[in-house]
Parts: structure tokens; C-alpha cells; sequence
């Protein structure tokens, strides 16, 4: 059965190329949900995986609970010689890393292939 | 005939679309379980009342955001804490013609202990709690904050300069 967690954020993974998996985010991340999120960084982390596009397109809620996932995730990745890029965010979402002075910390790419076309795994 | 009725139904077939401005103070107060599951009811709360005092889109937004953030905030402190009561957050809108004034209220105990241990349980994110601070600083116009050793009050002003952003 769905966790109630589970029903305000879907997370799914594909893998895009070796190395490169694109991580599809829909809902609210937020302190009920982002466990789920880190969860699955962590999982992609041990599996190998170097580069996480993370897909914002589908968010509509994001905190500071989520930020701090995000940024974890970078370091994760970052230790194993990868990245992690965030990918079409909305305009409410990306105001939220312009903000907080984050987008210095994240890549931002409007689309998949502008992220790819910097990703050497 | 009912003249009330009529008058109503008058005003309405007249295209009184715009809903008339807040002349009156109101207050609307909100209790949940102080728990991660909670936190969209009370965003959810907030979103209707601001939505109904002519803020712009993103101001209502950034209310809900800095909302959220205070509750997020408390669970991650009751999360650190263990006390025998379940503790609660209040959310009180105080709706004034010239503002928004919101006060979280959590029952959570300070014992003194709890940022050691949120910041054992933050692991290798990042502190969180301080983003959210962050966050509270830039969405609303004024923040403050009291504690006690039977719990936070966080008190969020916007103010309601109608539709001009900030």
C-alpha cells in the first residue's frame, strides 16, 4: 500500500544513460514528504549513479526541508565525482533558490538535454 | 415579497464580482497535531485566508511558504525532544484591514537540548532550520519570536500594500 507521504510526492527514477539517472518529482516536498526524496538520493547514491537530473517541472511546494535534501544530495554526489542538476523548475520554485542565494550552489537547466550536454559521466 | 432576498439577489445580478475589502478585524485560529502530516492543513488554512485580503499571487505564497517554515520548524523541535503531552501548534490569523498578522504557537518544551540534537538528526544535509529562518526573514515583513520553557511563539506580519510586490 501507498504511504500517505507517497500520495502528496511521487518520486520516479529512470535512467537516462551510464551513470545518469533522471529523477521525475511530482507534488508537495515539504518535512512530511522529503524523507521519500532523500531516500531515494541515497538509494541512486549506493547504486553508483555519478549524475541525478532532478526533474521540478511537476513541484508545486517546495521548503526549506526540501533545500536541505537537495543540497545534501549535491554533496553526496559531488564526494563520488558527479553532480546533481535540477531541471525546469517553475518560475514560484526558482524564485525560492534566487532567494535564498541557492542557485549558486545548484545547476539549474530548463530542459533535459541542456543538462545532459553538461554531464560527462 | 422578501426585500432582503430581493436586495441580495439585485446586488448580485449587478456584478458584484469583487468581494468587498476586509474593513473589520477577524481572527481565524487553526489547531493541529505538532506532526509532519499536519503541515498542508495549515498551509492549506493560511492560503484561504490570505487569498481573501487582495495580496498578489506571490505574496500569498511566500505567506504560505514562511507559514509552513514555522511549523516545520517546531515538529523538527518536538522531533528532538520527547515530553509526556503530544504537543500541538496554534495558528492564529489575526485578518486587519492593513495587514496580516500570523502567530504559530507550538507546545513543544525547550529544554535547552534540541538544536544539539537537530542538528544530529540533520545528518549531512544541511541545517534546514536555518534555511527556514531564512525563508520566515524574506517572505514576510516582520518576524519575531518568543520562547518559553513550555513553548515557541513565531509571529509572521505582512503587510497589506495591495498587489505591490514584496
Amino acid at each position: 500500500m501507498e504511504s500517505a507521504a507517497s500520495m502528496n510526492l511521487k518520486v520516479t527514477s529512470s535512467p537516462v544513460r551510464d551513470n545518469v539517472v533522471a529523477l521525475d518529482l511530482e507534488g508537495e516536498v515539504d518535512v512530511y514528504t522529503a524523507p521519500l526524496l532523500r531516500q531515494e538520493i541515497v538509494d541512486q547514491v549506493e547504486k553508483g549513479t555519478k549524475y541525478l537530473l532532478v526533474h521540478l517541472e511537476k513541484v508545486e511546494y517546495l521548503d526549506s526541508t526540501g533545500l536541505g535534501i537537495l543540497i545534501g544530495g549535491v554533496k553526496r554526489l559531488k564526494e563520488q565525482g558527479g553532480g546533481l542538476k535540477l531541471v525546469g523548475p517553475s518560475p514560484r520554485i526558482s524564485r525560492i533558490f534566487d532567494i535564498t542565494g541557492l542557485n549558486r550552489i545548484f545547476d539549474v537547466y530548463a530542459t533535459q538535454a541542456d543538462a545532459l550536454a553538461t554531464t560527462s559521466a | 415579497m422578501n426585500h432582503e432576498l430581493l436586495a441580495a439577489d439585485e446586488s448580485l445580478a449587478g456584478g458584484a464580482a469583487t468581494p468587498s475589502p476586509i474593513a473589520e478585524s477577524s481572527v481565524v485560529t487553526l489547531t493541529i497535531p505538532c506532526a509532519a502530516e499536519y503541515v498542508g492543513t495549515a498551509r492549506l488554512t493560511i492560503l484561504g485566508v490570505a487569498s481573501r485580503m487582495g495580496f498578489s499571487y506571490d505574496q500569498v505564497e511566500d505567506i504560505r511558504l514562511a507559514v509552513g517554515e514555522a511549523c516545520s520548524n517546531a515538529i523538527a523541535r518536538a522531533d528532538a525532544v520527547s515530553q509526556k503531552s503530544a504537543p500541538t501548534i496554534t495558528i492564529r490569523s489575526h485578518v486587519e484591514p492593513t495587514q496580516l498578522v500570523v502567530e504559530i504557537e507550538d507546545s513543544v518544551a525547550n529544554t535547552g537540548g534540541e538544536n544539539a540534537e537537530m542538528d544530529k538528526t540533520a545528518g549531512d544535509d544541511v541545517n534546514s532550520a536555518e534555511l527556514g529562518a531564512l525563508l520566515m526573514e524574506i517572505l514576510v515583513d516582520e518576524v519575531t519570536l518568543e520562547t518559553s520553557a513550555t513553548g515557541t511563539q513565531v509571529r509572521l506580519t505582512k503587510y497589506a500594500a495591495m498587489n505591490a510586490e514584496g
